[in-house]
């Protein structure tokens, strides 16, 4: 069993494709300028939409008090009286997940599509993504969109059966990484080189966050570290404002801890100048 | 575009022109007493016609603006049970080759010999046209006056005779525009006009016209359409029937998609108006590329092209009854009911199915005594027969009335001596409209699911808590609500959908109306799916009383609906040629995903994968402004507006104010 929080039937900038895109949750980074802040805890989770919001408190009462402040429940569904409140993270066995992608696997096969697995991590639960993948395998193409962060040996055994990668590189300084994003690159960087050495096809994505991803000592490090595994083509997904706008779904407030409003630097000179071909998503 | 468009443009959206109209309206019926009916219609038209005074606007290309704001009077014609003649497609091409003299000639050659009735609808027929000659004139002197050469140069020829080249044909298309709606036609639809204007299109190319010149003709011509758009009010704003219809085959079923085609989506991409509104004809054959074109002009947010889907049309047309030819030649009515130009003359917006009230009749008079599910579904069949009977019956009473000046330009009428209202075209058949089917689907896989599987609720209480329009029913609204709904490619829900469809086409198609045609069953829903659902109670799919259905052929607004392939999936199982009245699959796309050429694409494969699987219309919208501050007033009217933002989606109405208002800001529309 693992957990799905959203199951998107018409991601477009997902994979070769009409595809459909898994969002599992679980992920052992903490990005701060993370998107999908419904994403990252591996439990069910009850979300609040803010809009036509009463304030009335109700919700809040039928939760329980944690040291992280109030977190909503079951029972907070039934308490709002504009039924804002729903369950995030429904449990799936890979059978009843595959079944679901199956039932569009004709109309996903009629355009070179399929299903992408994103999260949260998908590599969170590698055990659930890998049973998932053997049941798919040959029936649809899959897709695993992964910031690599996982051990060796589970990024072996999802390269031996997905088709296709899209792979976050951030940022290649080990204590910037840290910094930003909870966690040391090194394995990142290792399941890349093994990923760029397979006959795998993936694509490099490339999060430009403004301050921190963009600087020219990154992106630099970034294309020569792209070249040295002989790739040349990355795509590269600026930030945008709106990147916040989950948090107060899930309670929270969002402070990245960098300008947001700095216009981004997409870097497609300094790539080109490198021999890395740059396309801005 | 260029320099003179942009002026054009500019001047049509300032709007300042409208002010300087007369009134006009006045009340003729008392002296239109002593005309018969055919001489009654020539004469109405005939006033409007010498009303009217020159209107130019600048170096105006075109003319024929409107000087009166309304039209005379003939009370006879808001009677009871009068529909008016519209939604057709008139017959360009005859009227382009040999001009309205070319129409005078034929009735005159036809006059002797012809009956009496014949004679009556002659002589009313060259009132109409000597008015037209009359209007022509004084504009032709104008354009002289006010330096309009290009104009005063056309009107010499046009539209009394044949058009020699492409700008002729336009002056005689947009002539034909303003001279049918002075004759109270509010729906006069543009039809083919990639077809019937191409050769005059390739007579300009061959005089050495650039392509740079022809798109600026167009566009100065769509531009045209537009200026008295505000007097030809349908339901709304908007609703006046000028749909385009482009691509598509010929009468001998070939590729009819052309370089004219491509200019006209090229105009309409340009301008983002709302006039012409534009159709793209597809079938199996069509390459990805043209709808990768027209997704290009989906990205505008107009909300066209929509399209249709010729292997299942020509199909259903032919099964009605309609000559092959004539069926490869169909067009689309004002909204999306399939019509064929020149000598049809149908209605297809005559009456309207109400799936939602006639299943809760089911519900009130059968459910208690059902023993299972079968048996109710079995009475809710029988009830679709009884307002089948009904609407034919109501529908029987309607008669059109006298329009000569219009049966002018529909072929056969004056081979045939006889007015469109009196049989005069070839096909006068009746369409109806199938509003709510995806409301009344779920209420059915509602009951089914908890009176008759879960046995959790008893018809009592269900009628209860319809009755109080769920008020102090919240638990069972949310389980009704919880049940499946159509559009998630769920069976058990989309096979009911599939048995409402089957049985009206069963208990309507083919019966005979009162004008020697048939009936025809449609998807479509018009302003139904707001105005006959005000009326409607709270019903068994969860909707509360009077809120509105689903539009046409599309999920109910509180079905929560897994994505577009589940959706595009549901609606394309029932065998949609028994529906071919029309009525589009219409699904909403925010149009961030039209944000790079990735997004159109997709898009694009969506739509094919939609006409693939057998649909018969879709109708695809990238979400506009307007549409989303009404979502941030009203949440609830929008559960899966999914706006698309840099790598991710979220639900619209689950973002927070600011970021609404930002992606508000940001997808600003220009008209």
């Amino acid at each position: 069993m693992s957990k799905v929080f959203s199951i998107e039937e018409f991601a477009t900038f997902d994979g070769p494709g009409i595809r459909m895109t898994v969002f599992l949750k679980g992920c052992p980074l903490d990005c701060v300028w993370c998107h999908n802040p419904e994403g990252k805890s591996p439990l069910t989770e009850y979300v609040r939409s803010p809009n036509g919001c009463l304030k009335c408190g109700a919700c809040e009462r039928a939760g329980i008090k944690t040291a992280d402040g109030v977190k909503l429940t079951a029972d907070s569904v039934n308490a709002c009286p504009r039924n804002l409140v729903r369950k995030c993270g429904i449990d799936y066995s890979p059978r009843e997940l595959t079944d679901k992608i199956m039932k569009n696997a004709a109309v996903l096969n009629l355009n070179g599509g399929g299903v992408t697995f994103s999260g949260g991590e998908p590599l969170f639960d590698t055990d659930f993504l890998c049973e998932c993948i053997k049941l798919l395998k040959g029936k649809v193409h899959v897709a695993v969109q992964t910031s690599g962060f996982a051990p060796e040996k589970n990024f072996q055994r999802v390269l031996e059966l997905a088709d296709y990668f899209l792979y976050d590189l951030k940022i290649m300084n080990p204590s910037d990484h840290k910094k930003y994003c909870g966690a040391d690159n090194a394995l990142i960087l290792n399941n890349y080189r093994t990923l760029a050495k397979s006959k795998v096809p993936f694509v490099t994505r490339i999060p430009l966050i403004p301050t921190v991803t963009d600087t020219v000592e990154n992106l630099t490090a970034i294309a020569s570290f792209v070249k040295e595994n002989n790739v040349n083509y990355v795509e590269t997904l600026p930030y945008n404002k709106l990147a916040g706008s989950k948090y107060a779904l899930v309670l929270k407030e969002y402070h990245p801890g960098f300008d947001e409003s700095r216009p981004v630097n997409t870097g497609e000179k300094l790539f080109a100048s490198m021999g890395v071909t740059a396309r801005k998503m | 575009m260029t320099e003179k468009v942009k002026n054009r443009l500019e001047f049509l959206l300032d709007g300042g022109y409208r002010k300087t109209r007369a009134d006009g309206g006045v009340n003729l019926t008392s002296a239109l007493n002593e005309f018969n009916p055919a001489m009654r219609s020539a004469q109405l038209f005939k006033a409007a016609l010498d009303a009217e005074e020159p209107v130019l606007y600048g170096e105006d290309l075109f003319g024929f603006n409107r000087f009166n704001r309304l039209l005379p009077v003939d009370d006879t014609l808001n009677a009871p049970y009068i529909f008016e003649m519209g939604n057709i497609t008139v017959d360009y091409e005859t009227v382009l080759e040999t001009g309205i003299e070319g129409l005078k000639k034929l009735a005159q050659q036809k006059y002797e010999g012809a009956d009496e009735e014949a004679k009556r609808f002659y002589d009313a027929l060259f009132v109409t046209f000597d008015a037209c000659a009359r209007i022509v004139e004084k504009y032709r002197t104008a354009a002289q006056k006010a330096g309009c050469e290009k104009l005063y140069n056309a009107l010499s020829a046009v539209p009394l005779h044949g058009a020699r080249d492409y700008y002729e044909a336009l002056v005689t298309v947009h002539f034909l525009q303003y001279a049918l709606r002075l004759n109270n036609v509010n729906h006069v639809t543009i039809g083919r006009f990639d077809q019937y204007m191409y050769p005059y299109y390739l007579a300009s190319v061959k005089n050495g016209a650039s392509r740079e010149e022809l798109l600026e003709l167009t566009e100065l011509f769509f531009i045209s359409l537009n200026f008295d758009t505000d007097l030809y009010t349908g339901m709304q704003q908007g609703d006046n029937g000028q749909s385009m219809v482009l691509g598509g085959c010929d009468e001998e079923g070939n590729p009819s998609f052309n370089e004219l085609s491509e200019m006209c989506l090229t105009a309409s991409e340009e301008l983002k108006i709302i006039d012409p509104k534009i159709n793209l004809r597809v079938n199996k054959n069509t390459p990805l590329s043209v709808y990768e074109r027209g997704t290009r002009l989906t990205k505008q947010g107009l909300g066209f092209p929509q399209y249709s889907n010729d292997d299942v049309v020509i199909d259903a047309l032919v099964d009605w009854g309609y000559d092959l030819k004539d069926a490869r030649n169909y067009t689309v009515a004002a909204c999306w009911e399939f019509i064929v130009p020149r000598c049809g003359a149908d209605i297809p917006n005559i009456g309207v199915m109400n799936f939602p009230l006639v299943v809760d009749r089911a519900v009130r008079k059968h459910l208690a005594s059902s023993a299972n599910f079968d048996e109710f579904l079995a009475y809710v069949g029988r009830e679709i027969a009884d307002e089948c009977d009904s609407i034919i019956e109501d529908c029987n009473k309607f008669r059109t009335p006298y329009s000569v000046f219009t049966s002018g330009f529909i072929l056969h009428c004056i081979e045939k001596g006889r007015d469109v209202s009196q049989g005069g075209a070839e096909y006068n058949n009746f369409g109806v409209h199938g509003a709510g089917i995806s409301n009344a689907a779920d209420a059915l896989a509602a009951i089914k699911k908890l009176i008759f599987e879960k046995k959790e609720l008893s018809c009592a209480q269900l009628i209860a808590a319809l009755d109080a329009d769920f008020n102090g029913y919240g638990e069972l609204r949310r389980k009704l609500l919880e049940c499946p709904k159509m559009g998630n490619n769920d069976d058990y829900v989309d096979e009911l959908g599939t048995f409402l469809i089957d049985k009206f086409a069963l208990f309507l198609n083919k019966r005979p109306n009162n004008r020697g045609g048939i009936y025809r069953a449609g998807t479509g829903s018009a302003m139904e799916y707001v105005l006959s659902a005000a009326k409607v109670g709270a019903t068994a799919d969860g909707r509360r009383a009077g809120q509105a259905y689903g539009s046409s052929f599309s999920p109910s607004l509180d079905a929560v609906i897994q994505g577009p392939l589940s959706a595009v999936q549901s609606f394309t199982k029932a065998d949609l040629k028994k529906v071919c009245n029309g009525g589009p699959f219409t699904i909403e796309i925010h149009d961030t995903v039209f944000r790079n050429s990735e997004g159109e694409k997709k898009t694009a494969a969506l739509i094919k994968t939609f006409i693939d699987l057998g649909g018969h219309q879709i109708q695809i919208n990238a979400v506009n402004r307007d549409r989303l501050i009404d979502a941030q007033k009203h949440p609830e009217k929008y559960p899966n507006l999914i706006v698309r933002v840099w790598g991710w989606s979220g639900y619209f109405r689950e973002l927070d104010t600011c970021y609404q208002d930002h992606i508000i800001r940001r997808t600003e529309f220009t008209f």
